[in-house]
């Protein structure tokens, strides 16, 4: 049943596009302004999920695939990846998803992505992403088998610390109520295609979908959760070989993130064809490109590695969490703090308002 | 008091953001500033900028299809 991918991943791409929810922006707002409200939301991810993983795998419905840290591949890749999604202006999923918003920035940086990851992992970069991923460290597999406890006890308490830092946040007040847009609807249409969803309701909806694409993948022959990279790079593959075996649950996923987040944004009035400057498209290009190359040698991207394995605890998982944490800071040092833009503010009367056009 | 307008459309996030904190220190105390974006993320980022920093949000609505415009009051 590879039909369920596409299922799957239309209603990850609604949610995602939706619930605004950015990994970059999580990992950028850290650093930028000093703010871990999106970094929390991406924590209940992992906490929902880990309870998930462990209670499927307790159940023997999913193997544990685990293998030692490629140490040195993880964290030099996933630092790439992590200044190259700032340059791109999205991780994998956010370019997934804003690609369906219609920004050409992100059509650009997605089949940089795809073509880079192809090529690390089929094609003339195969060499060289196999070569630094063999240095391994073969005792650093899980921090449960290091520490020789039930995955529970870390279950326990991650979600424990994770549901503190919530807590934290959902007391927080702030000076003034937020300003919202206007209603123009009403029921279930205000709810799905208008409302601001909360980042940690997003959160607990994203882990749900995180569970789910286990049972789902696995039924279609697809030993793993939720991933990008490498159903990205089959695409690129698929695209130039033909070969119909790689277009699996994975493959579809990517499609589905694609066409769910189209009809989330073309609902909510959110989509339109927007064309980057010259700095964005070169960046987008780069941090495409980049990406790619990162995430093959991390393994994966922040929804491969940073969610996905991280809620199996695995060293994988945190070593490259933490590494695109460090990279997104470099990436955010390098191109956002010193951005300036002269003459960008006018007086109000000098130029008026853009009217646009309706399609 | 007057209105200030920072046309920030076509720049992608956190561009919006970082150009409306740098503006709102450039106006005085009191005067609007008028930003127009086209990054849906900033739909949630502006106005929760403006609340905790207690800057009042004096209008925001939409410009067409993924456009906005916010207006914010500098406070002190």
């Amino acid at each position: 049943m590879v039909i369920t991918g596409l299922v799957l991943g239309a209603v990850l791409g609604f949610v995602l596009q939706r619930g605004r929810f950015c990994v970059t922006g999580a990992f950028r707002d850290v650093w930028l302004q000093r703010k871990t409200r999106w970094l929390t939301a991406f924590l209940i991810v992992i906490a929902v999920q880990s309870v998930g993983y462990f209670a499927l795998l307790q159940f023997g419905i999913v193997k544990d695939t685990a293998k030692a840290l490629p140490w040195a591949a993880v964290i030099i890749g996933s630092i790439i990846f992590g200044v190259s999604i700032v340059l791109a202006g999205g991780c994998a999923t956010g370019t997934y998803y804003r690609s369906g918003e219609g920004l050409v920035g992100s059509w650009i940086a997605l089949v940089g992505y795809a073509v880079g990851a192809a090529a690390m992992k089929y094609g003339a970069l195969k060499s060289t992403n196999e070569g630094l991923r063999s240095i391994t460290a073969p005792n650093l597999v899980s921090i449960q088998a290091t520490l020789g406890i039930s995955p529970w006890i870390l279950v326990a308490l991650f979600v424990a610390g994770v549901g503190y830092a919530s807590y934290r946040h959902l007391t927080a007040k702030t000076k003034l109520p937020v300003a919202t847009l206007p209603a123009r609807y009403t029921g279930l249409r205000h709810l799905l295609f208008e409302k601001t969803w909360h980042p940690f309701a997003t959160a607990l909806v994203i882990g749900v979908i995180a569970i789910a694409a286990y049972p789902l993948s696995y039924a279609a022959g697809r030993q793993a959760g939720l991933g990008i990279t490498t159903p990205s790079a089959d695409l690129v593959a698929y695209a130039v070989t033909g070969d119909a075996k790689l277009i699996n649950w994975g493959a579809l996923l990517v499609v589905g993130i694609l066409i769910g987040s189209f009809i989330a944004a073309k609902g909510s009035g959110e989509f339109r064809i927007r064309i980057p400057d010259t700095q964005q498209t070169l960046r987008s290009v780069v941090g495409g490109l980049g990406m790619g190359i990162g995430a093959s040698w991390a393994g994966g991207c922040t929804i491969g590695n940073s969610m996905v394995y991280t809620a199996q605890f695995t060293y994988q998982g945190w070593a490259a969490l933490l590494s695109t944490l460090l990279g997104v800071g470099l990436g955010v040092r390098l191109f956002i703090t010193n951005h300036r833009r002269a003459g960008a503010v006018t007086p109000a009367a000098a130029a008026p308002s853009p009217v646009l056009v309706n399609a | 008091m007057a209105q200030h307008r920072l046309d920030t459309f076509t720049l992608v996030c956190p561009f919006p953001l970082v150009e409306a904190k740098q503006a709102i220190a450039q106006i005085p105390v009191g005067d609007e500033l008028v930003i127009d974006f086209d990054c849906t993320q900033a739909t949630e980022a502006i106005p929760l900028w403006a609340a905790e920093n207690g800057h009042p949000v004096t209008h925001f609505d939409r410009i067409g299809d993924a456009g906005w415009t916010i207006t914010i009051q500098r406070a002190a």
